[in-house]
């Protein structure tokens, strides 16, 4: 039983498809960068699906162009919802990158596991227990591999 | 083995979602709120572009705790990658048609982008659309030379009193026995430039605001991109 | 008065945005405006819970009237939360100067005011828009102690939560698509026509996972441990004890007021007792203390989330009763974790070199067990009274898990009260026995007196507890709050 290819569905199968393939970005890649990439698309999916909450088809943009009597207008409230939205995903990306470079000068690598080995790594050192096996990766006490001497930057190695 | 099972998750939320989502009532939305929005807008605000009273009057602490969001960003990203920037020897200077194009662009930037803030409540557009071209401006000189600095100082300034306006202006209404951020002064003139009250105030707020929220952020990224 | 609300949410704002460029001006009067602006919030919000009348009011922000506009909501609930906000603020307040202090302190600004805005907002999306100010907040603060491994534990934590904001907005489109408002009170009111289907559970698990990163709910947790560890004790203190809270109370909000649906308390219920076994026993095996802490924070919130799954609200009290119980202990412990950081082994014999700190450790692990008569047992008394009355099978297996829980974690903490008192090695030199000391003893001091005197003043603390919990729980009193004159007819 498959649907009738309306213009809805083909719109909702974007906003919804977006937001799953943004989210499965996010569970499968192992790469830091790729996983706030894949957040910006779910983001993207979200928004048309706010979008899409208010949408009209018979109406036109919610500004008012003459006085006196108005055509049907789509809903303003998600639309200023979703500028809302946006200008918050775009602050938390900036930051996510911001720190994604110090974790690279830093880390030498921004392989998810890796960072998260090197991180408990860190933890436990600073604490000053044996480490923890890590949750995400239980296979035993890997020796880490000791961070290349030849760094991609030689400046910022500290702040 | 793994990606296989992520997928299939994921391919199977997907169909739930849609499934559910295909339960909403699509094009012809409830409009609880939307219509009755419609209807009082434009004599409680005196902006002709609806969306333009939602965000800054209706639903204005949003609009305000955005622009927090944006501040704390700034912030954080300003924590996270330090004061010092160490001189862009490194990056190669941009080309004749990107040094030439943005002198030219900058001034016409800057008109646009103001020409977009003030007039939000009347076009569409507004303090966040102009604010990203008056960044975007700001940026521009930056990628043709990247040795030259914007000024930190100056960008935290505007970012600390533009936001204070927003509310400020909000405040006023409270000494003035209405309820916070309540617009004021509006005037019977709807569709003119000097309509909307304190609304196009607190939008040249927000695009000063934005602009130097974003231009920091950009030439916190790029300046230390150039120092690897 | 009523409107002096939003001051409490404005100028802590207005503060931030302006402590960077004043801080500049002056040193020595800006370290003073952060501190002013939250004791005047905190002295706003005592003023309107003595001096009001206890009747729960709304504040139409912007002068539109809800469901145009946003409107704060303030019963003594929301108000003792706010209050609370603005007290931890002060408490926890980054006193530490160094070039970084002008953006830490307008950080942690942003957060109270989030905080706040978090307790009070009668708006979904307006939740929202703090939930994320609290979020970016928090990622400023932890990676602000500038180690490596705090920025690896920000970077996770900003990837999961970031993961929670799409659902929330994905659950708020459904919710907005659906009913075309976003006032909490004008959902409570068409909720049970629109919402109580498949759509509205579905919007509803949006929520509650997306909201539930930050209220360290089962599945969305795995950042708790790493940023408690990485970040400052008292910034760990004041996610832990208050903003944890705050996500909770949004969740028990939404269910009260809009989603009655038995399979979300159900989902609630099960994710709350998953949460309390994986959180405890990883406490049990956690050979540091700031880790300890931290899964031990998770197992408690799993038993708020156990007590909020009871239906109609009956947990209501429980809930309230357990929340403030965990904030003030919790909050305590991570102030003496200050000092006490590091592998639980080292800390032989640091009863000798502090017994105050080693004492209070004992009340507050004492009062977390729940030892009469001490106010953790009345809190876990309230719970498993509401626990056993219920029929249905799971409640049992909640109230099971509950209570073997409590033996676990009476295990582990008196595995480290026996650690303190153990005698110093002899091959260790004084001064190398860590010393719980200073500010933070101080802090953790205070903490213990508010105990001492609850435990002091149990009766009519109980009383006020209870019409507390009797004012949230009533739904029509909420919407004839928020719509006083015509109810029903809010169009």
């Amino acid at each position: 039983m498959i649907p009738a290819l309306t213009p809805e569905l083909i719109l909702y199968a974007t906003a919804i498809g977006l937001t799953t393939i943004g989210l499965a970005g996010v569970v499968l890649s192992v790469h830091l960068f790729r996983m706030v990439l894949s957040l910006v698309i779910a983001e993207a999916g979200v928004n048309l699906m706010l979008v899409l909450a208010g949408y009209r088809w018979d109406a036109v943009a919610p500004i008012l162009t003459s006085l006196g009597e108005q055509p049907a207008m789509v809903d303003p409230v998600p639309q200023a919802m979703v500028l809302t939205a946006i200008v918050i995903g775009v602050g938390v990306q900036a930051l996510a990158v911001s720190i994604l470079i110090r974790i690279r000068q830093r880390y030498a690598t921004l392989d998810r596991w890796e960072v998260a080995e090197r991180m408990d790594a860190d933890i436990a050192a600073t604490a000053g227990t044996p480490r923890d096996v890590s949750q995400e990766a239980p296979l035993g006490e890997r020796p880490l591999p000791p961070i290349p001497a030849k760094r991609v930057d030689p400046s910022g190695s500290e702040s | 083995m793994g990606n296989l099972t992520g997928l299939l998750f994921a391919g199977g939320l997907g169909f739930m979602l849609l499934a559910i989502a295909g339960g909403l009532d699509f094009g012809a939305p409830p409009m609880l709120i939307g219509s009755a929005i419609q209807a009082q807008a434009p004599a409680e605000t005196g902006a002709t572009n609806i969306v333009t009273s939602v965000v800054l009057g209706y639903r204005a602490i949003d609009t305000l705790g955005e622009l927090s969001i944006l501040f704390a960003a700034a912030a954080s990203a300003g924590l996270v990658l330090g004061r010092r920037h160490t001189s862009a020897g490194t990056q190669t200077e941009g080309g004749f048609i990107l040094r030439t194009g943005g002198g030219i662009l900058f001034p016409l930037m800057m008109t646009i982008g103001f020409y977009i803030i003030f007039h939000g409540h009347l076009t569409p557009g507004g303090g966040f659309q102009g604010g990203v071209i008056l960044a975007a401006a700001f940026f521009l000189p930056l990628l043709a030379r990247p040795g030259a600095k914007l000024h930190h100082s100056t960008l935290s300034l505007i970012e600390g009193f533009a936001g204070a306006s927003f509310i400020l202006v909000g405040l006023l209404a409270l000494a003035e026995g209405k309820a916070f951020l309540q617009p004021l002064l509006i005037q019977d003139t709807l569709g003119q430039l000097f309509s909307a009250g304190t609304l196009p105030l607190l939008y040249l707020a927000v695009g000063l605001k934005v602009g130097a929220e974003l231009a920091s952020l950009l030439s916190r990224l790029a300046q230390t991109e150039a120092s690897q | 008065m009523n409107g002096a609300l939003a001051l409490t949410i404005a100028l802590p704002l207005l503060g931030a945005f302006l402590l960077p460029v004043l801080m500049r001006v002056s040193v020595a009067f800006g370290v003073w405006i952060g501190p002013a602006i939250l004791a005047y919030g905190c002295w706003i919000l005592g003023d309107l819970w003595l001096t009001g009348s206890m009747q729960p009011f709304s504040v139409a922000l912007g002068g539109f009237a809800p469901p145009l506009g946003i409107n704060l909501y303030a019963d003594t609930l929301a108000l003792l939360f706010a209050l609370a906000a603005q007290l931890l603020g002060l408490i926890f307040w980054p006193f530490k100067l160094d070039q970084d202090s002008a953006r830490r302190q307008a950080l942690m600004l942003l957060l109270v005011a989030a905080s706040t805005g978090l307790a009070l907002s009668g708006d979904l999306f307006n939740l929202y828009v703090f939930y994320e100010l609290t979020a970016v907040a928090t990622f400023g603060l932890v990676a602000a102690s500038g180690t490596s491994a705090a920025y690896a534990a920000t970077i996770r934590y900003l990837i999961l939560s970031g993961i929670g904001s799409v659902l929330t907005l994905f659950g708020i489109a459904l919710i907005y698509g659906q009913t075309g408002t976003l006032n909490l009170a004008h959902l409570a009111q068409l909720a049970p026509e629109q919402l109580s289907n498949e759509l509205g559970l579905a919007a509803f698990l949006s929520l509650l996972i997306g909201i539930g990163v930050k209220a360290e709910l089962f599945p969305v947790n795995t950042w708790v441990p790493e940023v408690y560890a990485t970040a400052s004790s008292r910034l760990s203190a004041f996610l832990a004890g208050l903003v944890s809270k705050l996500a909770l109370l949004i969740i028990l909000r939404l269910l009260l007021l809009v989603f009655h649906q038995p399979e979300a308390a159900q989902v609630i219920l099960i994710l709350g007792i998953l949460g309390v076994v994986s959180g405890e026993l990883a406490a049990w095996r956690a050979k540091e203390m700031r880790r300890m802490l931290a899964f031990s924070s998770i197992g408690q919130l799993g038993v708020l989330f156990i007590a909020m799954a009871l239906p109609d609200g009956q947990g209501m009290l429980a809930v309230l009763a357990l929340a403030l119980h965990h904030l003030v202990i919790k909050s305590g412990l991570f102030m003496l974790a200050d000092g006490w950081g590091g592998a639980l082994q080292r800390l032989r014999g640091s009863a000798a070199a502090s017994p105050l700190a080693a004492g209070l450790f004992v009340l507050f692990s004492l009062s977390l067990v729940g030892m009469p008569p001490l106010p953790g047992f009345w809190a876990k008394f309230t719970l498993i009274t509401e626990l056993a009355g219920q029929t249905e099978p799971l409640y049992l297996m909640g109230l099971t898990v509950f209570l073997l829980a409590t033996v676990v974690e009476a295990a582990y903490l008196f595995r480290v009260a026996a650690i303190i008192y153990q005698s110093a090695p002899q091959e260790r030199r004084p001064d190398e026995i860590p010393k719980a000391g200073g500010l933070s003893l101080a802090t953790a001091g205070l903490f213990g007196a508010g105990l001492i005197a609850t435990t002091l003043l149990i009766a009519p603390v109980g009383d006020r507890l209870q019409t507390i919990a009797a004012q949230a729980q009533d739904v029509d009193l909420y919407i004839n709050t928020v719509f006083p004159a015509t109810p029903g007819a809010s169009q």
